[in-house]
């Protein structure tokens, strides 16, 4: 498919935010039409810019439903400027599998990247899949530290550009870090946070009982986000791009040397003993303390461990490509891409060279 | 609740023994339905016991429930007498309901079991006038009223999550989605397939589940039950599970793809799942486990055996128990 026109992938998995956090926080719901709305918005960005062709993952949860239903509606209307939506030829498991199938299966057929809607978890499994496919995300999660709001239609349009353009290879694209646990020879990865936590059962899989956090593995930590990730940024801030992470280790007693007061779900904000923090460093595996509990990944316990299991968590650099919306259309503005001259729209192939206006 | 497991010992085999009765009962009907010595009609729960075990071991006496068509699981999770269960699907005079109710009409107001019922969506504004009276009466009761996939397109269902939102009631929709609407998929049948999105369109707060992990069930159910005892109003429980039989007794089910059945029995057996995970975290030995299947199955013989030698009811008893007092 490379060389060909370029095909864009969607990821829009109705299972995410659905967790306990709307019980035992004040998290948001996305509703399925909602979700089939962004989907429009995407496609409305990425058929203004030129992609043709859009492949999407399949569901049964009534997003598609809705997107076809207002695809046709378009149609009706007279409105051309959606490309061609397929949908992936795939068994569907309603849930989180799904994301990861759609992800392997768009980076086998070739797509020049995926647009995620979803948050820090669907984020994950899709990253887990895709490769070397870069990603575009736009956050419908609820404890989102990965994803950022972003208007659907211009994340799109980005997403479009990089794909049409070349020449933006060398700004539209970031890389990442991820964290690698090794659990008894699995290996799971992280995009934002691995918490350690006493619970020996993975159940409604949210975080927020927090007498039972022992310790906290972050990429990144901003102290402005929400969710786990944020008890590191407090302490002790790095960015997506500094090539180390952060580890913090809780006190459960009593009596702490201090507590912390953060925001770890919408609406939340607890206070948690710590005793201690650290750098993490790229390449260098760190033995998780304690010999059994779960372990969440990005927000949400994913399996149980104990005995001789050893899990251990490393951080690493360069691990995937992420599309960077801002650059991609400060470039196109620089550009001109979108400019419309008397009913000759300005292509990527008779862009001019990125300049500043006049 | 302690660090490592959300009940004791004793409340895990508690759980694993009710599952396992829920199972054992509905085997055991599917075989004695198909020789035809049941009348009526058994729509079994088989495959979805985590849901009624892992949300009814937070229930008590006094909360009420309003059931499905396919109530064994609910009746027996909830506490009704097995016997009485068996005998009153036998349709005998020891019946629950003393044997006019059969599998459809199972109720014991003693436990809270506020009946099984055989209209779709019936049971949700029966539940809301429970939680009702709950409130009015001032203790701290529930109502939980149990809804499949397809009965919650039911505007009785609808117009109680608008009931209990004004009324701000101690009350839980627990929707089991197990995919089918007797044989229409969930897919086709509901235009908007999150039953928390519909929550969410009252104002209630939603969570959807993994309605064959136990632990997740138990988890999720006890905030919702939580948060209605202690003021918090209404919410909604959504299980997704999985029916391990047809949707009555006699159903060819071709609407399920080929392997589907036994897909299901090999990988997402909620027995299985909640067997591997307290044996893998040694909590519980198989050797415990494998007594309560003998003892379960016993307790079944011996209920049919009992149902089977028990009288019918006689036809002066048609005039009975048509009215109460109360």
């Amino acid at each position: 498919m490379r060389g060909n026109k370029p095909v864009v992938g969607i990821i829009a998995n109705p299972v995410s935010a659905r967790d306990i956090r709307r019980i035992v926080a004040y998290a948001g719901n996305m509703q399925i039409t909602e979700r089939a709305n962004i989907v429009l918005r995407l496609l409305a960005g990425l058929g203004a810019v030129g992609i043709e062709r859009v492949l999407i993952m399949p569901e049964n949860a009534g997003i598609c439903q809705h997107v076809m239903r207002g695809l046709t509606r378009a149609s009706n209307l007279g409105e051309a400027r959606f490309p061609v939506a397929e949908y992936l030829d795939m068994a569907i498991s309603s849930s989180s599998q799904d994301s990861i199938d759609a992800a392997h299966r768009m980076q086998e057929i070739g797509v020049a990247s995926i647009i995620v809607l979803g948050g820090d978890g669907t984020h994950r499994a899709v990253v887990s899949a895709c490769g070397d496919v870069p990603v575009a995300g736009v956050s419908t999660g609820t404890n989102n530290a990965f994803p950022k709001f972003q208007e659907p239609t211009t994340v799109g349009m980005a997403v479009g550009l990089a794909a049409t353009a070349p020449e933006l290879a060398d700004i539209a694209f970031r890389s990442n870090k991820i964290l690698e646990v090794d659990v008894a020879g699995r290996r799971e990865i992280a995009l934002v946070d691995v918490a350690v936590v006493a619970e020996q059962y993975v159940g409604a899989r949210a975080l927020w009982r927090t007498h039972n956090f022992n310790e906290l593995y972050v990429t990144f930590a901003e102290p402005e986000v929400i969710g786990m990730s944020v008890l590191a940024g407090l302490l002790d801030p790095v960015d997506r791009d500094t090539p180390e992470g952060r580890c913090v280790y809780f006190d459960k007693s009593d009596n702490p040397e201090f507590k912390l007061q953060a925001p770890i779900a919408p609406g939340v904000v607890a206070e948690v003993g710590i005793k201690s923090w650290g750098t993490l460093l790229p390449d260098q595996p760190c033995q998780i303390g304690p010999k059994q509990g779960s372990i969440a990944f990005d927000g949400e316990r994913e399996l149980s461990f104990s005995g001789d299991d050893r899990p251990t968590v490393t951080l690493r650099t360069d691990a995937f490509r992420t599309i960077d919306v801002s650059a991609c259309m400060q470039y196109g503005a620089r550009s001109r891409l979108l400019r419309d001259h008397r009913g000759e729209r300005v292509s990527v192939s008779n862009a001019t060279k990125p300049q500043q206006e006049d | 609740m302690n660090d490592v497991f959300p009940l004791g010992k004793e409340d895990l085999l508690k759980a694993y023994r009710t599952m396992k009765t829920i199972r054992e009962f509905e085997e055991r009907l599917h075989v004695d339905f198909g020789r035809g010595e049941i009348p009526g009609f058994v729509h079994l729960y088989a495959g979805e016991e985590a849901a009624a075990t892992g949300i009814m071991m937070h229930l008590n006496d006094q909360d009420r429930i309003a059931s499905t068509h396919r109530g064994h699981g609910h009746c027996i999770a909830k506490g009704v007498d097995i016997n009485e269960m068996m005998a009153e699907i036998y349709g005998k005079s020891t019946g629950a309901c003393r044997g006019k109710g059969g599998s459809m009409h199972i109720a014991d107001l003693s436990k809270g079991m506020m009946g099984a019922n055989g209209i779709l969506g019936a049971g949700s504004p029966l539940a809301c006038g429970a939680a009702l009276a709950a409130k009015k009466l001032g203790h701290n009761g529930i109502g939980m009223s149990f809804t499949g996939d397809g009965a919650s397109n039911q505007g009785t269902f609808l117009e109680s999550l608008n009931l209990a939102a004004i009324w701000d009631l101690p009350m839980i929709f627990v929707v089991e989605n197990n995919g089918y609407a007797e044989s229409t998929s969930v897919d086709y049948a509901t235009a908007v397939d999150s039953y928390v999105d519909r929550a969410a369109g009252f104002g209630l707060p939603g969570v959807t589940v993994d309605g064959t992990d136990f632990f997740a069930v138990y988890e999720a159910a006890g905030e919702v039950i939580r948060r209605a005892r202690e003021g918090g109003g209404p919410s909604l429980l959504e299980c997704k599970m999985i029916r391990f039989f047809g949707h009555f007794e006699g159903d060819a089910q071709t609407y399920r793809a080929e392997g589907e059945n036994e897909s299901n029995r090999a990988n997402r057996d909620c027995l299985k799942m909640f067997r591997a995970r307290v044996t893998e975290a040694g909590v519980i030995d198989d050797q415990d486990l494998d007594a309560i299947d003998t003892e379960v199955l016993k307790a079944i013989d011996n209920a049919v055996e009992q149902a089977v030698a028990a009288p019918l009811p006689e036809a002066s008893d048609l005039t009975t128990d048509v009215y109460v007092n109360y």
